[in-house]
């Protein structure tokens, strides 16, 4: 069903603040500007990050985009979703036009985040030129908070995402080859908790670090090693009440359609909770929903 | 020409031996080989011993390096000596304390102690850290020079050392494939300038800032990446400001016809490429 994490679309206060970090400090390549919104690219999709200027929980929340192939999939979304006691809302044409998608279909899942399913978004024919060599290859996954794991597990697996791993009761979702693109994050309120994206390899990992230092924004978390994905990881504050992390290497997940996939390849694995299950260099850790350390399931 | 075949240990005074034996263990990772009333030494690979600190003054600090035939040690001494420089030879009672068969002593140009040593005791038993610093060995050592033009002539003309690069008039030194095992940093004193363990992984290497940073161990350089021999690298100071760094990935040079040394910045690009700055007198202008 979903193959592809596309976007995320964030709610900010102060959109030039927003579009000068998402330039000078993650790098990212401008793409479009109005007034009230600001896009930009990461890899070949038209736009992997959009600002949307007003308060944070307003008429504009953030959401996060997947894509999916044809506008039968999104019937077969809502039908499934309804199955849930879920309801969904079909874009209206401007409001693809904005997310330059030919369908799209939005709903809140149990927690309260919004999430959006698109069909035909547009990729862009030139290649990614970043405002600063930050070495970043693409948007790799989103974090979002859940109130319920296990409640809100049950969408994504409607829509064809499984579990890869658990760090305590954080659920790692998997749809493609990476072995993951959503993470789950046990959390007392909605929202998305990181946007994560992928730089080439661990010499420019570390090489952000040291921008980032320059820079002024403190790290809140790494550089590490996530034990479950084995990424390298770098996690810092950023606009829209969201953090952002490089990360570099990891794991990829053996796609269900791999004959050869050993089969305990596909069987999540349980890691410790907090900070020592989401990272195995010791990296001090600033960022509260990682340091909750909830109970393991039983 | 001084055939040196390997750095073999280095040897360091302290006036507080408990506290050094604190740090090499629970800190560096090291494993106690063997003690006597004032000495500790210290094992990080096969070798019996690649480290020891000895009571004794701070400033009296020697490495020394393997050679592969007692005749070199005759012949190293009696080209040292024509050269001007005083030597030393080992008593039964020296030998027996560095657990090797025979040594010569003496100082290069700058006034840094060296030794040349010969059947250097290996231990029958691995080395088994105190703590999994993931250590596979002792490496290499950076020397002080003050004159950098003139050690470099010592140790690749009248030993064997080839430069392998240069940053600024900081010549890395190769005695066999790896990189560098001898560095000589211009600076205005004799002395070790640090010593320097490899480690498994770039992963060890930053578990371990994180591990000393945690239990306050001056971080003076790094985590880094050297653009010199590639090596990931952690610079942190040890008992009597002396530097220790834990390094993983040297490259090693293997055609020696056809490879030619590079010269980079003595800045802090010339020693990361990840953009850390030192915070170590010898690396800073």
């Amino acid at each position: 069903m979903i193959e592809q994490l596309r976007y995320v679309r964030l709610s900010v206060d102060n959109l030039g603040q927003a579009a000068d970090f998402a330039q000078r400090v993650l790098g990212l390549e401008p793409i479009d500007r109005t007034d009230n919104m600001a896009t930009f690219r990461s890899d070949f999709r038209d736009h992997t990050l959009a600002f949307v200027a007003g308060a944070p929980g307003s008429q504009a929340p953030q959401c996060t985009g997947f894509e999916v192939r044809y506008s039968t999939d999104l019937n077969d979304a809502a039908e499934r979703l309804s199955k849930l006691g879920i309801t969904t809302q079909r874009g209206t044409a401007d409001q693809c036009a904005l997310r330059k998608v030919k369908d799209m279909l939005g709903f809140t899942d149990f927690t309260g985040n919004h999430i959006e399913l698109v069909v035909r978004p547009l990729n862009s024919g030139w290649r990614y030129f970043p405002s600063r060599d930050a070495g970043i290859v693409g948007l790799s996954d989103v974090m979002l908070r859940s109130r319920d794991v296990e409640k809100d597990l049950t969408i994504w697996t409607a829509l064809g995402a499984a579990v890869a791993d658990w760090a305590g009761d954080a659920a790692y979702l998997r749809f493609d080859t990476a072995h993951h693109r959503i993470v789950l994050y046990p959390a007392d309120r909605p929202g998305i908790l990181a946007v994560e994206y992928a730089v080439e390899s661990v010499n420019l990992l570390m090489r952000n670090f040291y921008v980032l230092q320059n820079l002024q924004v403190p790290v809140l978390h790494g550089p590490g090693r996530r034990p479950a994905s084995e990424q390298l990881f770098l996690t810092f504050a950023g606009p829209g009440d969201v953090y952002y992390s490089f990360v570099a290497e990891g794991l990829s997940a053996p796609g269900p359609q791999d004959p050869n996939a050993p089969v305990d390849k596909n069987r999540p694995r349980q890691f410790p909770s907090g900070p020592e299950g989401l990272c195995g260099w010791g990296s001090d850790c600033k960022i509260a929903e990682f340091n909750a350390t909830a109970t393991i399931r039983n | 020409m001084i055939k040196l075949q390997d750095v073999s240990y280095a040897r360091l005074g302290t006036q507080d031996l408990d506290g050094a034996t604190v740090f090499a263990t629970d800190f560096l990772g090291l494993e106690i080989s063997h003690r006597t009333k004032t000495a500790v030494y210290f094992k990080s690979d096969s070798r019996e011993h690649t480290l020891c600190y000895f009571d004794g003054a701070i400033a009296d600090q020697t490495v020394a390096f393997e050679v592969a035939q007692r005749a070199d040690l005759d012949l190293a001494a009696t080209e040292l000596e024509r050269l001007g420089h005083r030597v030393e030879t080992g008593t039964a009672a020296d030998c027996d304390l560095r657990q090797v068969k025979s040594y010569i002593g003496f100082r290069d140009p700058t006034g840094n102690h060296i030794e040349l040593v010969w059947r250097p005791a290996i231990s029958g038993k691995r080395y088994h850290g105190v703590r999994d610093a993931g250590i596979t060995g002792f490496s290499h050592v950076g020397l002080c020079t003050t004159d950098a033009v003139r050690d470099e002539a010592f140790w690749t003309q009248v030993c064997n050392a080839r430069v392998s690069d240069r940053i600024g008039d900081a010549a890395l030194l190769r005695i066999d494939e790896v990189h560098h095992t001898i560095a000589l940093f211009p600076t205005n004193r004799a002395g070790i300038q640090h010593i320097n363990h490899q480690v498994e992984s770039g992963d060890d290497v930053m578990r371990s800032f994180n591990f000393l940073t945690e239990r306050q161990v001056p971080m003076v350089f790094g985590p880094g990446r050297h653009p010199t021999s590639s090596a990931r690298f952690l610079y942190f100071e040890g008992p009597d400001n002396m530097v220790f760094e834990y390094s993983s990935g040297v490259r090693d040079i293997a055609d020696e016809l056809l490879y030619r040394e590079r010269q980079f910045p003595f800045e802090p690009k010339g020693f990361c490429e990840w953009g850390a700055k030192p915070e170590i007198k010898e690396f800073r202008n």
